[in-house]
């Protein structure tokens, strides 16, 4: 069996009577990119931080390569990790701080130096060995936090907002870059950031948390397509999925008074969200009929604010964009109508 | 142009009285130590006189010889600062760092028995020492300087504790370190510069201690602040000797001085953690 696979098995972490994660089980396999993604205080850098050893579960068990680890230390988990501060130590040159792990490791000292500039070259700060930390910018701060936690072949390789320090362009390439990384190294990650944009493009899968709880786990494109619940689907795209109150009745809902067929077999009549992603409309004569509130224009595409009867929807168009003002007419397929249950939020 | 020149002279003016008033002490011991004895009661004070070193002379060498007296003082300032370190940077950092339910408690005991006015102590202090037989003995000494010296480090190294960010402890766990090689490596490096400060501070009150170390020594353990009082008697105050002992007391905390001033530089932690954590 190959290195670096983790489970989650009904986690429950407590803070007083405040809930921080409750049943959280989910399955990294090996070699896997996996992001845990959700907005701030959903549990995602608690269930890393369990991962790592650093915090104790309140209950449930966590399993690293089929062996409960869940009393064990942090420092005998063999993990490595890139804290969103860095937390690179100071006083240590950057040769140092990367040759670290190694001596804690008990490497013989003829073996340090070559892996230590082996780590910095595949992070291309091989020039920056003998600098303290204090004299490097963000981003090569940053890489050498990276460089340390490679440079030792530890099971599990976890990140922390790794990029939220680093300013946008810079933010881009470090974000393709460790995708390489990772794919050349041939390592378990797992990812948390509050940006969905990161999590689709980094990840193989990802687990969307939301209040304490994983509400999904899947590949970007399995969350992207299929939403479990109201709270993802208003999560996930960028702008996200147009969330509509609506009357649903044999196979159809009707919005603002016009009818718009669903792929659904439900039976009978009940309310619903209806969930359109912005770039799924189009503009068809006998559609929905709309305003045109205000333009947001990309270049290259343009985000519309329409105002459906009351109801303002998001739609995107790359061709033929429409002024403002103008009276426009939209329409979906039915495989791009998402239904929710509006009181228990979930996928109908 | 003449309201920012007066500014400039009055400025001046009142930053040279301060200048006096704390140089005023040294200077007056260095010139009194290096006059003879009939110069320094000369009456108005010569400014102008034939320097001897004679009082040094008397007082290393001669029948007063204060050198049993350096090395006594040395012996409790070394031994009262070392122990206190070794014991306070454990305590500070588990007081920064732990949590345990009394910690509260603890922190504000710490600092409370740093209220208590010694006066109010001494006597108590004598009568354990005398019970257990450690009047006039260095172990005696050292243990009631620790009970003044250990809660005063510990408070003051526990905030240099608290500004180093959790995180950089949890990279080192992770980096696969022990908690006390994290300590060793990770932390007391970065809180050198108090540990620097603290060292000094308690060297310095030991070192100067005066009122305990009158009641609790004797013949054979007597500090230099002690023996210097020696000079003081009812017929006559040898000033000569008393200010070139008070200057041979005072080298080896400059000497202390220097030597920490290196690795008091401010800022060591700037720039690890970005954001500065929790400062």
């Amino acid at each position: 069996m190959s290195r670096g696979q983790a489970r989650f098995a009904d986690i429950v972490k407590m803070h007083g009577d405040f809930a921080a994660l409750r049943n959280v089980n989910f399955e990294i396999a090996p070699g896997e990119f996996f992001a845990l993604l959700g907005p701030s205080g959903s549990g995602k850098s608690t269930t890393l931080r369990i991962l790592a050893g650093l915090d104790a579960p309140t209950s449930g068990r966590v399993f690293i390569d089929d062996k409960d680890v869940t009393a064990v230390d942090a420092r005998d988990r063999d993990i490595a990790m890139v804290f969103q501060s860095y937390a690179l130590y100071p006083h240590m040159t950057v040769a140092e701080n990367i040759a670290f792990p190694l001596e804690m490791a008990d490497m013989p000292k003829a073996e340090i130096g070559p892996a230590v500039k082996e780590a910095a070259r595949k992070v291309r700060i091989d020039h920056l060995l003998d600098r303290k930390p204090g004299q490097l910018s963000g981003g090569q701060q940053q890489r050498c936090a990276l460089a340390r936690a490679i440079v030792r072949k530890a099971r599990l390789f976890l990140l922390d907002e790794p990029l939220s320090n680093l300013d946008a362009k810079l933010r881009l390439e470090t974000r393709a870059e460790l995708k390489k990384l990772q794919r050349s190294l041939g390592v378990t990650a797992v990812y948390v950031t509050h940006d969905q944009e990161e999590a689709m493009t980094l990840a193989d899968r990802m687990a969307v948390f939301m209040a304490g709880e994983i509400q999904q786990v899947g590949t970007p494109a399995e969350v992207f397509a299929r939403p479990n619940s109201i709270d993802i689907a208003a999560f996930i795209g960028s702008p996200p999925m147009n969330l509509v109150p609506a009357r649903y009745a044999n196979g159809s809902v009707t919005i603002a008074g016009h009818q718009l067929k669903t792929t659904s077999s439900i039976t009978g009549e009940h309310d619903v969200v209806v969930g359109i992603r912005p770039g799924t409309l189009r503009i068809a004569a006998d559609g929905l009929k709309a305003r045109v509130d205000l333009i947001e224009d990309l270049g290259d595409t343009a985000i519309l604010d329409l105002d459906c009867a009351g109801t303002t929807i998001r739609m995107r168009v790359n061709e033929n964009i429409p002024r403002e003002g103008e009276e426009i007419a939209i329409t979906a397929r039915p495989n791009d109508i998402h239904l929710f249950d509006p009181t228990t939020r979930k996928r109908l | 142009m003449n309201a920012r020149r007066l500014r400039i002279i009055a400025v001046t003016a009142i930053s040279f009285v301060f200048l006096l008033a704390w140089a005023f002490p040294i200077l007056w011991s260095v010139l009194n130590s290096l006059k003879a004895d009939q110069d320094v009661l000369a009456y108005p004070p010569k400014l102008i006189f034939t320097p001897t070193l004679d009082a040094y002379r008397d007082v290393l060498f001669g029948s007063q010889s204060i050198l049993p007296n350096l090395i006594s003082s040395l012996v409790i300032s070394v031994g009262t600062t070392v122990i206190t370190m070794l014991m306070a940077v454990p305590a500070a950092y588990a007081l920064a760092r732990l949590r345990f339910r009394a910690k509260k408690f603890a922190g504000f005991y710490v600092l409370a028995t740093q209220m208590l006015p010694p006066v109010g102590i001494i006597i108590p202090y004598f009568l354990v020492l005398r019970n257990i037989g450690w009047i006039d003995t260095y172990q005696g000494i050292i243990l009631i300087y620790l009970s003044f010296s250990l809660p005063f480090a510990i408070w003051l190294l526990v905030s240099y504790f608290e500004d180093i960010p959790f995180e950089m402890e949890e990279a080192a766990y992770l980096d696969g370190a022990s908690r006390l090689r994290t300590l060793w490596r990770i932390i007391i490096p970065q809180v050198r510069g108090g540990i620097a400060v603290t060292i000094v501070f308690v060297f310095l009150n030991a070192w100067n201690e005066f009122l305990f170390a009158v009641v609790l020594s004797g013949n054979t353990v007597r500090p230099v602040t002690v023996a210097m009082f020696n000079f003081v008697s009812v017929e006559q105050t040898l000033w000569a000797k008393l200010a070139a002992v008070s200057v041979l007391a005072m080298l080896p905390v400059v000497v202390l001085g220097i030597f920490a001033q290196k690795h008091i530089v401010k800022g060591l932690t700037l720039g690890a953690v970005k954001g500065g954590g929790r400062r």
